[in-house]
């Protein structure tokens, strides 16, 4: 390999590694930067913001105005000052809504409404801001489907029905859709089996195990819902519970006495040790002084 | 030399063990200058009151810095008067009697303070008692708290018993002694005058409360070391961490027994009651102490190397050859091995020699607690991410290092009071001892 061209393999590596950085930067895309508000920002929506943003956003990017954001890298900003202020309210929305590491998702934290709210809040800083005519966004045109569940016995088996909506509102069975089934435990949920997907008659079968523990009367709460990770329908998960868990009647783990426990649940065995430890010492102590005490009457001169 | 060489007169032994009791322009100096500097470090604490602990180099990583190895430093030191008080007066050792007050003042500053680095350490202060109101039964945190301040107790109750008879013999003495003083004097003399009774409450309080004082401070520094053992991180997640530190305290203890010893005997002319026995007796403890404590590290540090668990692996490769490994390897071997060796020749035990491996030893312990507490932190098993480079690695700032300083000079001054106001060295237990006649009460 000449010379030369090393040169150049280096030069392309270096043009090759330095667009890579540059795509580090947040870029918001046309069209979601042209979003506006699909309502007018309201001194309630400001408060209302203010309560959300106090929540979600304060513990990074510390009060509007004060420059108080945490110190992280890359620096939050103080969300007052022009940097924030000059973005349309659309790539503002953006951003919230998809997050970017280390910056947090909260499309599934905070709705819409919320979100817009925030932004009305935000505003409410900048005294140059005059809000765009509001659009409500354009009508929803894909796929409306509603889920139902039920607990066939002869079958042992959790069917979901899907139905979908059609424009002229009527109800149809949804065939393809896929379906994903789980019940809930002490944090989260587990999901039950395999994704299914519904049949003609929009039904997909789920075997429900024999050995999941329920509640005392083995009870438990299952929840099925669409697969649609690009949310490119509306829908709506159907919940129930079913009594077709083993009957478990185990305390949550702070219930019991338990070295974990709450302060009112400690081992007896350990505020036994304790209390008595500190009664037996603090008495002979106690017992000690009483006795120092009395040094000052025996004395042989009085 | 022995004790029966010299036979000493009453009137001699109050007169020697007595003449360092007034205020003279030294004294007035050096707590003028305890004073200024207590003060500016106190300045530096309001700015962390004000701010908030941000003023530290603590951060999400390392929470727990200067302080809290300060703190464990200070409970370390305190644990002398139990060894040399209860441990070895116990089983009868007759020389430790001019030592015992010296140990014990030393014990009952360094628990005193103790606490206070605890608080220097939090954010707000003024919810101490939440500890209490709040705590759960099964934390070491409020077991801490419970031992320290029991442990305090009784080591002041130690400190005052056997000065009971001493101030009685002074107040009634021709000693000159500041009439403020004389009256204190007699206040907590409590009119003994040397009656089989009065005597009979004494020394049975003594007795009790030094069999007491062997569980507390096994539990104060046992307990110390659960705060870091009870979690499982790398370099704390042991279990002999208790033993561990309670023979590390008696090395640092040890070790400011014997410089203490060298202040007093030449300040305030001591040379016939703190001999080279002494000296040579307290190193020999300093040996034996520092020999335990280094086999408790082998053992810290060997067994871990070799299951190499994966946060364990890095923790040591960090301390033996990486980033603290010039620290590590000066406190082990400046600290620990080479003082044990010196120390085997009886010409080192003079207290010229004793006094500096004591000084060697004393400030390797302190670093040896710092790194016990910090680099365990900066190996977190979940890193976070995205988090400045100040987060990663600790690096005290300015302030802390000076609200660290703070609790030196606290317990320079308590012990310089103490010291100063009462005798060193007990006296009427060394007049019995020494056989003198005619011991006064009236």
């Amino acid at each position: 390999m000449g010379f030369k061209k090393q040169v150049f393999l280096l030069l392309l590596l270096s043009v090759v590694t330095g667009t890579r950085v540059s795509a580090q930067t947040w870029v918001v895309p046309d069209d979601q930067k042209a979003v506006v508000a699909p309502m007018k920002f309201t001194p309630d929506m400001q408060k209302q913001g203010e309560q959300v943003y106090l929540k979600n956003c304060q513990s990074c990017h510390g009060l509007p105005g004060k420059d108080n954001w945490a110190k992280l890298t890359p620096p939050p900003g103080d969300l007052a000052k022009e940097k924030a202020q000059k973005q349309t309210d659309g790539e503002i929305f953006y951003r919230i809504t998809t997050g970017k590491i280390p910056m947090p998702e909260f499309r599934n934290i905070i709705p819409e409404d919320d979100r817009w709210a925030v932004i009305a809040f935000l505003r409410s800083f900048n005294p140059k801001y005059v809000q765009p005519a509001p659009k409500a966004l354009a009508a929803f045109t894909g796929r409306s489907v509603t889920l139902e569940m039920q607990y066939s016995d002869p079958m042992k088996k959790i069917v979901v029905t899907a139905h979908e909506k059609l424009k002229d509102n009527s109800n149809v069975p949804a065939a393809g859709i896929e379906v994903l089934l789980s019940v809930k435990r002490y944090f989260g949920s587990l999901q039950v089996g395999e994704m299914r997907t519904t049949n003609a008659r929009g039904e997909a079968t789920f075997e429900f195990p024999a050995d999941l523990p329920g509640n005392n009367t083995g009870n438990v709460d299952l929840t099925a819902r669409v697969n649609d990770p690009k949310s490119q329908m509306k829908t709506t998960p159907a919940t129930g519970t079913f009594a077709i868990g083993v009957p478990t009647d185990r305390p949550g783990l702070t219930e019991t006495r338990a070295w974990w426990s709450t302060r009112g649940n400690a081992p007896i065995w350990l505020l036994l040790t304790y209390t008595l430890s500190v009664i037996i010492v603090w008495g002979i102590i106690i017992y000690i002084v009483s006795s120092i005490l009395k040094i000052k009457k025996l004395s042989t001169h009085g | 030399m022995t004790m029966d060489d010299n036979k000493l007169t009453f009137e001699k032994i109050t007169a020697d063990l007595t003449h360092h009791i007034r205020i003279n322009k030294g004294f007035v100096i050096w707590m003028g200058f305890l004073t200024v500097s207590l003060l500016a470090c106190l300045f530096a604490y309001s700015l962390q009151l004000r701010t908030g602990l941000g003023v530290a180099g603590i951060r999400d990583y390392v929470t727990w810095g200067l302080y809290l190895s300060n703190f464990v430093f200070f409970v370390a030191a305190s644990l002398i008067g139990m060894l040399v008080s209860a441990v070895l007066g116990l089983i009868g050792m007759k020389w430790i009697t001019p030592i015992t007050r010296i140990a014990e003042t030393i014990a009952v500053a360094f628990a005193a303070v103790a606490g206070l680095v605890i608080v220097s350490d939090m954010g707000r202060p003024e919810r101490l008692a939440y500890v209490f109101i709040y705590g759960r039964p099964q934390s070491p945190i409020l077991w801490d708290v419970t031992v320290i301040v029991t442990y305090f107790v009784l080591s002041l109750m130690l400190l005052y018993l056997p000065l009971i008879a001493d101030m009685a013999i002074i107040h009634n003495s021709k000693v000159a002694i500041p009439s403020w003083l004389r009256s204190i004097y007699k206040r907590f003399s409590l009119n003994f005058t040397d009656s089989p009774e009065q005597n009979r409450i004494i020394n049975r309080s003594i007795r009790v409360l030094l069999i007491l004082l062997v569980p507390a401070a096994l539990s104060i520094h046992t307990v110390t070391s659960w705060l870091f053992a009870v979690t499982s991180r790398a370099g704390w997640d042991s279990s002999i961490f208790g033993p561990y530190f309670v023979s590390g305290a008696f090395v640092a203890g040890s070790a400011a027994v014997i410089i203490a010893m060298f202040f007093f005997r030449k300040n305030y002319k001591l040379e016939n009651y703190l001999t080279d026995l002494h000296f040579n007796n307290m190193g020999k403890v300093l040996a034996t102490v520092s020999l335990v404590y280094l086999y408790f590290n082998i053992n810290e540090y060997l067994v871990p190397g070799y299951k190499l668990k994966r946060a364990d692996a890095v923790h040591l490769q960090e301390l033996l050859a990486g980033r603290d490994a010039l620290l590590f390897w000066m406190v082990q071997i400046g600290g620990l091995v080479i003082p044990i060796l010196f120390l085997l020749f009886r010409r080192f035990r003079k207290p010229v020699p004793v006094l500096v491996i004591s000084i060697a030893v004393l400030i390797a312990a302190w670093f040896k607690r710092y790194l016990i507490v910090i680099p365990t932190q900066e190996h977190p098993f979940l890193p976070i991410q995205h988090v400045p480079q100040n987060f990663v690695h600790y690096s005290p700032t300015l302030i802390e290092s000076m609200i660290t300083i703070a609790p030196f000079i606290l317990v320079l001054i308590i012990i310089t009071l103490i010291s100063k106001f009462f005798p060193v060295i007990p006296l009427h237990e060394t007049a019995v001892e020494k056989g003198a006649e005619h011991i006064r009460f009236e």
